[in-house]
């Protein structure tokens, strides 16, 4: 379990004007900034939940994740990772948890995965036959078989990342923090990756913490959110939910015998796109079965398909109306 | 899941690992290895040269023959063997962590920090130097027709742990100063040049310098007392003091280091 009540860090910036007067004063008067990158957060995550972690850049996140993993001491507020102090790093604490970072590497980089492996083995004590069966099985399940003997630097990113994965796992931690672990890969690798977590959470019961602008992983991982912006949540529930309160729309998209008038559908719903016979409408969630009723009797319809708006458009109103807030106040 | 106490001898594993590692990084550019090496003895030999020009005009210089001199140079050679063996290597790879911000693979993981930095890279072209030293030192002692007795041999080889204790502590100080300030290659340049005194007996130096190379950075400590110790003139309080110095170097390093640390999980991003 994950309890987090009231969290805080504040970092102590030097700041200076620019120019070279200004960095000849900064020798002798250095002027200092409080930075909230966390304000006073709280939330709960039970054992073998998979909760999306959210915001914009900048929002606190990847700070947070370094608090839960005990790399940062928070400045006050009360944080609990399956019963132990983050920041104390006992040795049965480190066990427990893993932190991936998609935008850093653990692996040796010029020796194949197999040697970082084999020293986390050593680091983590894990007996023999548990690491050969564990090892085993994350390279049936994420194809590291060709991989593993080739130096790193030999690896493209998406293999590279399945084998930070895997030396993240050898020691079959309880609580995974994943920070974007599927940047930059391709739309493949990412859906392999997605896969792995998943099959991961569900095979150990493992609780899974997860950062990601990409929200086809939040979408695809994520029955719960936790959104974060300026260091404060503003959403802590379950993802359709979220979709629910900020995009109250379903999108109907229909695929037409042949092209019909705008004013056709504006009576329907508000369109969204359309092109010769290809038509996105926008309807409120309360008249999609009106709405559709009406489309099948009145238009020349081939193909209809009702969809949530998509995430990213969720999030970015989501932003604006959290900023639109803090302006007002 | 892992057990979470560690088993028996868990620290004697991830060193063994941590060595294995090294190695099999080093050992991916065997051509390195052997260019290094040839180099190691080309380094051996420019350091005899001033000896030589200095012998070629004197008998002794300060009270030290030239075989005794050899001496120095030898155990100089020795523990420049594990400077540019072990400790430079890591002390650079600890440094380019903390430029990256790698360092919190290692923060994550269920051993002592300390030690995963400090064995994280070695170079054994340096064996070299350790096989030089050796014949250096055998070549002295048959000049000066002397066996050291058993007691001075342990003399000489606890003289010589102490003096890698404060060699690796003055490392360790200039990591946890790479934490604040995070350009300090040039301190471990500043060091290099530094320690190349270390090969003249600590007598030669005179005034402040002595003062310096004796209680501020221990040259002395570090090659002339074990070569004292295999010729039979060190005396007793000497081989104590140069023992607690070793010790309150060390732990002022293991305070620097967790200072470091403290400070590095507060400030960092």
């Amino acid at each position: 379990m994950i309890a987090v009540d009231q969290l805080r860090k504040i970092y102590r910036v030097h700041k200076r004007q620019p120019g070279l007067a200004a960095a000849l004063r900064s020798l002798i008067h250095r002027p200092t900034e409080d930075v909230r990158a966390v304000d006073g957060i709280s939330f709960h995550i039970n054992d073998g939940e998979r909760v999306g972690f959210l915001g914009p850049n900048g929002a606190g996140k990847t700070t947070t994740l370094k608090m839960l993993s005990g790399l940062l001491y928070p400045t006050s507020g009360t944080l609990e990772v399956d019963g132990f102090l983050p920041q104390k790093r006992e040795r049965a604490f480190l066990q427990r948890i893993t932190l991936v970072m998609g935008q850093k590497q653990q692996l040796l980089w010029d020796l194949p995965p197999s040697e970082t492996f084999l020293l986390n083995r050593a680091l983590y004590d894990v007996p023999e036959k548990e690491f050969r069966e564990t090892l085993a099985e994350l390279t049936k399940l994420l194809e590291l078989e060709a991989l593993v003997g080739k130096p790193t630097r030999q690896l493209s990113l998406g293999e590279r990342m399945k084998c930070e994965l895997a030396a993240a796992l050898l020691h079959r931690p309880r609580v995974l923090f994943l920070d974007e672990p599927t940047i930059g890969l391709d739309v493949a690798m990412q859906a392999t990756v997605r896969d792995f977590v998943r099959a991961y959470n569900e095979r150990f019961n493992a609780t899974v913490l997860l950062t990601s602008h990409d929200m086809d992983d939040v979408a695809a991982l994520c029955p719960r959110v936790i959104v974060i912006d300026h260091g404060s949540l503003i959403w802590d529930g379950p993802l359709d939910d979220l979709v629910k309160k900020v995009k109250p729309h379903k999108q109907l998209r229909l695929r037409l015998a042949r092209p019909v008038d705008a004013a056709d559908l504006a009576d329907l719903g508000r369109v969204v796109e359309q092109s010769a016979t290809s038509v996105v409408l926008q309807v409120a969630q309360a008249e999609l079965q009106a709405v559709v009723a009406k489309v099948l009797s009145s238009l020349p319809l081939v193909d209809l398909s009702v969809e949530d708006p998509p995430l990213e458009d969720v999030m970015r109103d989501l932003f604006a109306g959290a900023a639109a807030g803090r302006d007002a106040s | 899941m892992a057990s979470a106490r560690a088993s028996p001898g868990h620290g004697l594993r991830v060193l063994r690992a941590l060595a294995r590692t090294s190695l099999a990084l080093t050992l991916q550019y065997r051509l390195e290895v052997l260019g290094e090496g040839l180099l190691s003895m080309l380094w051996l030999a420019t350091a005899l040269v001033p000896v030589w020009v200095v012998f070629g005009k004197r008998g002794a210089v300060e009270g030290w023959s030239y075989p005794e001199m050899l001496l120095v140079i030898a155990w100089f050679t020795l523990l420049k063997a594990f400077l540019e063996g072990t400790i430079n290597p890591s002390l650079l790879a600890v440094i380019a962590h903390v430029r990256q911000g790698t360092l919190d693979f290692v923060l994550l993981k269920p051993a002592d920090a300390q030690l995963l930095v400090s064995f994280s890279k070695v170079e054994p072209s340096k064996l070299v130097d350790v096989f030089s030293a050796f014949a250096l030192a055998g070549f002295a002692l048959h000049r000066l027709h002397r066996v050291p007795s058993p007691l001075d041999l342990a003399a000489a080889l606890l003289l010589f742990l102490a003096a890698l204790a404060v060699l690796y502590s003055i490392a360790i100080i200039v990591i946890s100063i790479a934490f604040v300030a995070v350009r300090v290659d040039n301190l471990i340049f500043l060091f290099g040049s530094i320690f190349d005194l270390a090969r003249w007996p600590s007598t030669i130096f005179r005034g402040t310098l002595a003062v310096i190379f004796t209680y501020v950075l221990p040259l002395a400590l570090m090659t002339t007392y074990p070569a004292l110790a295999l010729l039979g003139r060190l005396r007793l309080p000497t081989a104590l003091g140069a023992l607690a110095g070793a010790l309150v170097f060390t732990l002022v390093s293991r305070a620097a280091w967790m200072a470091s640390l403290r400070r590095y999980t507060s400030a960092s991003s």
